[in-house]
């Protein structure tokens, strides 16, 4: 890992970011794909009709923001780290929707939630330690 | 779900992984001294490629699958990039990072699934 800057180019800083604007995206684009679902036209196979939402666009312009961030984060943290890292994503929409939708989650959701944390603090605990060091 | 679903769900994953994989290795480049501008640009836009044409795959398949259809199998995207960047890319791969990316994987799948 080569040096990393501090303030808002800290690569970590910028993971978070990614991770945010990763994470409303994908609620547009689910609420703008299903807007304008038109499963008779064989054009939604490559899903271009879905640009008729401007929810859509909304989310095109998040995971634009979000790439830029993640390109920054390539360049200072290895994909083997930051990769799983980026996939806490996967339980913030779930607990999103619990804390904000009042959606029921079951028992089983909780346990995959469970396991997705307690591998993310698998990968992120030497990267903790690393940090300590410098 | 048909066949012909499934090949394009498993295409959507191929082509994001191969996406990450380049994107990597254009923006890890930038960091050695003399790096040739041409050839960042070029992985750059492969891996820009790849990644809209899993987009647009993906966007398609949310119109007629729930989304915890498809889910699980972005989940599998955390094994196989840390597997290839670690083969391709020469990562290194700790034991500890493979546990942990196998335990998000299957979290993901549990979350997903149910």
């Amino acid at each position: 890992m080569r040096d990393r800057p501090s303030g808002f180019g800290n690569p970590w800083l910028q993971l978070a970011l990614s991770v945010v604007c990763v994470l409303a995206s994908e609620l547009l684009l689910k609420r703008g794909a299903t807007q304008v679902a038109d499963p008779n036209s064989a054009w939604s196979w490559i899903g271009i009709n879905g640009l008729e939402s401007p929810l859509v666009w909304w989310a095109i312009l998040l995971i634009v923001l979000s790439f830029a961030s993640w390109l920054y984060v390539l360049k200072y943290i290895p994909l083997t780290i930051a990769f799983p890292l980026s996939r806490v994503v996967d339980v913030l929409v779930p607990i999103c929707c619990w804390i904000f939708l009042g959606e029921i989650i079951s028992v089983r959701r909780w346990c995959g939630v469970a396991l997705v944390i307690i591998g993310l603090a698998l990968v992120a605990k030497p990267v903790a330690r690393l940090e300590e060091k410098l | 779900m048909t066949l012909f679903a499934l090949a394009l769900i498993l295409l959507a994953l191929f082509t994001f992984v191969a996406g990450q994989i380049f994107l990597k290795h254009a923006m890890e480049s930038t960091g050695q001294q003399n790096f040739e501008k041409s050839g960042v640009a070029v992985r750059l836009s492969v891996g820009v490629f790849l990644m809209t044409i899993s987009f647009f795959i993906t966007l398609g398949l949310l119109q007629r699958f729930d989304l915890s259809k498809l889910y699980p199998f972005q989940g599998l995207s955390v094994v196989i990039i840390s597997f290839i960047a670690a083969t391709v890319l020469k990562e290194t791969l700790t034991l500890r990072l493979m546990i942990g990316a196998i335990l998000i994987t299957s979290g993901v799948v549990l979350v997903s699934m149910s």
